[in-house]
């Protein structure tokens, strides 16, 4: 369970010393050679088209439907036009629901990094044994299924006998002693966001720290030897080297917590009164919860897309390093 | 662990094949043969605590004489049935027999995925209680057997009102105050648990208020949340509700009211007759302590008004065992079970005449002066997609609680409530 | 000196107040289920458990189907992640080791892929599964969660394979082994602590989902585990110990697994990380 990146600094010169091989060195079976990549990808494309592409064709399809209990019920196909996506784009709901998922994905994801980073770099200055001991413990919070991690954090934040009121309560905060955090948007957010930075640090510092662990100490020697500090040298040899790893994983985290339905539906239902719905939980409750599929189809449609422009930076930079390499 | 793989790819293997021979499933028949319907089985599905195991046992056993057929009942929770049911209804092999809501049922009529029902209603419901039978009717026809009515009751613990001092129970909704208040005060349990969402002991009071929770504006339902009846009955809601610790935003469900009164330090919560056999079952010593009595009104004369809650039976009209289901809503519906079902749980059966069954019942003699006073919400299509969380109404209710005042709080949950009553169906 | 003693402690002493933040939770839900009820909901949180109590495992367990849940799990867990190790395999081979027309592209919808929010599509699976006549079965369940895994499946064993020195490969082919053998008797040892690593995300992924299986399957004979501990939340919500004993069984297989995987595959994870 690692981080896959695009050619680091170091990176692989194997692809190149393929090409260096002239025609002429090619083996005879050359034409069979030449499909058999394809046919190495057949089964995973076979499968992607099939499990995922047809949902999406029929997702697409449905969200043209006007789709509530009787067509679901009746089989019966309904289409109007573009209307769900009308209603969907000129309400307020779904702006409101876009921006909130914005926000919410982009504050967890800089905590998540910011934070990950630092406990990465503190494994590397750890002696042997505090760092076993401290991965342990970063190895536990990441193997939590999130269904049962979900469950526990509602039990530390219950409202009785939860154990963080309570440290709350004898830390001189007594309005916290009984205090409910579902009640409110900001308290909803607060779990949902400790819980899924609990979550998520382990991965990032784990895989940076495994990242530092590759950096020639070469590479030190000769900033030491140029007169650098520990600054300088942090940040013309550390962190150039691990900068594909920081974007590889920000890709990674940006798509996981944008996609986080279960801890925030889970933690409070989007609620209270609809304030914390993310875009999933929107299109979920809009959808399925209020039986109007067809309308659920169309969020989840321009959920893609809006997942689509905030990866799309980081896709191109992949598209051009591919590009380069071959 | 290489072997334990191979036996799991082998598993699902498998599993492919036989999938893929289920298709084919020739027989679906529905004609009663030389032996009855022998070799079927009817899935029937009956919400959590709505039936005890005695009367489905009773009736399991009636049916199977009767038909030869086998009967399995699943047990179905409230939260979230109406898309699992809504889903089921849409599938080859939709349950065959399930119970419904009434205020769910008029959605589901319109939608075509309930059966007709008019030659059982001229069999068997002639005497139907016709105001029971209300929920059942869309545009003229039979989409559902009334089944049993409920209204909710105060259980109490006698014991923690024993050790506050108090030796009779309370007429009129100031002296239930009061008593409440002395339990607090002269014992440590909690007076009464009551939940922020318990929306349909709300509906109960807006009742009592004689106010409506929606109004027709044109030919269109809005909400009416703002009338200030429905103010005063959220207020009643809300000095009751501050005497409980339990949650602002959750409702009687979550977690189940009965389990935390079946605990032994809460005086009193609000709940179904049949709540008590989930408190008995999850704490056999409280049995003894357990009474009932009415939800005491404004006046000693007068009740308070209850949410008229209550069960149909209805078919899938998906489902291949018409005649075969409609052969369990005889013997479930017929006077034996249905005068069985109403002893048992109290509940008030589908017709006046199995009334008797309910004379010594604590539960039904603490539920039946309040019922006359009873009403349900709005039976029409468009209430059903009110109920689906988030339900608007709950919105409404914690909002109060938590401090809005009721007018800010309908304005709160309006446009919400308002686009659902005008959801396209 | 009073500055390098200060500079030589604060890095433990962080550590030491992370471990005990990381470590807390899973502790907590431990403990939380072997207390009796009455040390559970105490105005003071008991902080060890002093009179272990198996009563709450008793409630979670005697559920009925438990055991037809575990057996499910286990099953479509096991079945997805061996599918897409499989096919994942083939195809980072093919993407690390091979040049070839639309290789790009190829990486680039695996990506896409990867993006793809599942949980908004459960109607649309649904509707397909549905019309299928296949409800009800584990053979949708495992294949869909074959499919959750499978782009990053192929992106991370990728890196491993390109992480396998290419020499060695040259060398049995030299050696008159075809490309097959070679990579079968050179490549796939080398690659076992990648695959295992690998597989960890998958088996965490299998296990944990729920939105489809709740929809799919109806029946209490073909559902998993997560439902049951989800279902088993709503109705206890405030019995906290059996929630908790629910919550321990249910990520004891994956911590488990985790521990054992993680210390077999470190080598595999500082390698791979790096895209050799």
């Amino acid at each position: 369970m690692t981080v896959q990146t695009e050619r680091p600094p170091s990176g692989p010169v194997d692809v190149t010393k393929v090409d260096q091989r002239g025609p002429g060195a090619q083996r005879p079976a050359s034409r069979a050679g030449a499909l058999a990549p394809y046919l190495l990808l057949l089964p995973a494309c076979a499968a992607t088209v099939l499990l995922l592409g047809w949902p999406l064709l029929k997702d697409l399809l449905l969200s043209f439907q006007n789709l509530n209990m009787g067509q679901l019920i009746q089989h019966v196909t309904e289409w109007n036009g573009i209307d769900n996506y009308k209603q969907a784009l000129t309400g307020e709901d779904f702006w409101r629901v876009t921006g909130r998922s914005i926000l919410f994905t982009a504050v967890n994801v800089v905590l998540t990094m910011l934070l990950g980073a630092l406990v990465g770099l503190l494994l590397a200055r750890l002696g042997k044994r505090m760092r076993v001991t401290l991965l342990i413990g970063l190895v536990l919070a990441w193997a939590m299924p999130v269904v049962a991690a979900t469950t526990v954090y509602q039990w530390l934040f219950a409202q009785r006998f939860g154990v963080v009121n309570w440290v709350l309560d004898k830390l001189g905060w007594h309005s916290m002693a009984d205090y409910s955090w579902t009640s409110s948007q900001l308290s909803t957010f607060f779990v949902v966001t400790v819980l899924i930075v609990w979550q998520s640090i382990p991965f990032v510092a784990i895989n940076l720290y495994a990242a530092t662990t590759t950096i020639p100490g070469e590479l030190y020697e000769a900033a030491a030897l140029d007169g650098a500090g520990a600054w300088k040298s942090f940040t013309t040899v550390t962190l150039p080297f691990l900068r594909p790893f920081l974007y590889a994983t920000t890709f990674l985290e940006v798509i996981w917590i944008f996609k986080a339905f279960v801890q925030v539906f889970t933690i409070n239902g989007g609620g209270p009164d609809r304030l914390t719905e993310i875009l999933p939980v929107y299109a979920y409750i809009e959808g399925v919860g209020n039986q109007h599929y067809g309308m659920g189809a169309a969020i989840a449609v321009l959920t893609i897309l809006i997942l689509l422009v905030i990866t799309a930076y980081y896709l191109r930079i992949v598209l051009k390093q591919e590009e380069d390499e071959l | 662990m290489k072997r334990k793989l191979i036996t799991a790819i082998g598993v699902a293997a498998m599993l492919v094949s036989v999938a893929a021979c289920g298709g084919d499933d020739g027989d679906s028949g529905d004609k009663a043969g030389a032996d009855g319907y022998a070799g079927q089985t009817l899935t029937v599905w009956v919400m959590d605590g709505s039936s005890p195991d005695q009367w489905q046992k009773d009736v399991q056993a009636a049916f199977e004489k009767k038909t030869k057929a086998k009967v399995k009942f699943e047990i179905q929770q409230w939260n979230g049935i109406q898309q699992k049911l809504t889903t089921a209804l849409s599938e080859e092999n939709p349950p065959d027999v399930f119970e419904i809501g009434n205020t769910q049922t008029p959605a589901y009529a319109k939608t075509g995925g309930l059966a007709d029902l008019a030659d059982l209603k001229s069999t068997i419901g002639a005497d139907w209680t016709e105001s029971l039978n209300k929920s059942s009717i869309y545009d003229g026809k039979q989409y559902a057997a009334p089944w049993y009515f409920a209204n909710r009751v105060v259980i109490y613990n006698k014991k923690v009102w024993a050790d506050a001092g108090i030796k009779d129970t309370p007429k009129t909704r100031d002296e239930f105050y009061a008593d409440l208040k002395q339990i607090g005060d002269k014992t440590k349990a909690e007076p009464i648990y009551l939940p922020g969402q318990n929306w349909y002991h709300f509906v109960g009071l807006t009742i009592g208020e004689g106010a409506e929770l929606v109004k027709k504006d044109g030919d269109k339902y809005v909400s009416n949340l703002a009338d200030p009846k429905v103010a005063a009955a959220i207020e009643t809601y809300k000095k009751f509700q501050a005497l409980s610790k339990a949650p602002k935003d959750k409702d009687e469900a979550t977690p189940q009211q009965a389990e935390v009164f079946a605990k032994g330090n809460v005086g009193a919560f609000i709940g179904m007759g049949w709540e008590a056999g989930t408190a008995i079952a999850a704490n056999k010593k409280i049995e003894s302590d357990i009474g009932y009595f009415t939800i005491p009104g404004a006046t000693a004369d007068k009740p308070e008004g209850v949410f008229l809650g209550g069960s149909n039976l209805a078919v899938a009209a998906g489902s291949k065992k018409q005649a075969l289901a409609k052969e369990f809503l005889k013997i479930a519906l017929s006077d034996k079970y249905e005068g069985e079902l109403a002893k048992l749980n109290g509940v008030i059966p589908n017709k006046e005449s199995l009334q008797s069954n309910l004379t010594g019942n604590a539960v039904a003699e603490a539920a039946a002066p309040a019922a006359a006073g009873g009403g349900t919400t709005p039976l029409i299509p468009e209430w059903a997609a009110v109920e689906n969380a988030p339900n608007p109404v709950k919105t409404y209710m914690t909002a109060v609680l938590n401090g809005k005042t009721p007018a800010e709080a309908a304005k709160q949950v309006e446009s919400e409530f308002n686009k659902r009553l005008a959801q396209q169906q | 000196m009073k500055r390098s003693l200060f500079s030589r402690i604060w890095p433990n002493a962080t550590a030491v107040v992370l471990f005990v933040g990381f470590v807390f939770p899973v502790y907590w839900m431990f403990a939380t289920a072997f207390k009796p009820t009455g040390d559970i909901i105490s105005e003071n949180p008991v902080w060890f458990p002093t009179h272990i109590t198996l009563e709450h495992f008793k409630t979670a367990t005697g559920v009925d189907h438990f055991w037809t849940y575990v057996t499910n799990s286990l099953i479509v867990t096991v079945c997805a992640v061996v599918l897409s190790l499989a096919v994942a395999l083939a195809g980072a081979f093919a993407l690390a080791r091979m040049r070839f027309k639309g290789r790009r592209g190829f990486i680039i919808g695996f990506m896409l892929a990867q993006m793809a929010p599942w949980e908004v599509m459960i109607i649309a699976m649904y509707m397909i599964v549905r019309d299928a006549s296949m409800l009800n079965s584990l053979v949708p369940l495992t294949v869909f969660y074959m499919m959750m895994i499978l782009p990053f499946t192929i992106l991370t064993l990728r890196g491993f394979v390109a992480a396998v020195p290419k020499d060695l490969e040259e060398a049995a082919m030299v050696d008159g082994c075809t490309r097959a053998q070679a990579f079968r008797k050179v490549i796939l040892p080398l690659l076992a602590p990648g695959l295992m690593s690998t597989s960890l995300f998958g088996f965490i992924t299998a296990w944990n989902e729920f939105p489809l299986v709740l929809v799919l399957n109806k029946e209490a004979e073909a559902q998993t585990l997560p439902l049951w501990l989800s279902s088993f939340q709503t109705a206890f919500g405030n019995d906290w110990g059996a929630t908790m004993a629910a919550s321990s069984l249910f990520a004891v297989p994956i911590l488990i697994l985790f521990v054992f995987l993680q210390r077999r595959a470190v080598n595999g994870l500082t390698a791979g990380a790096v895209k050799g």
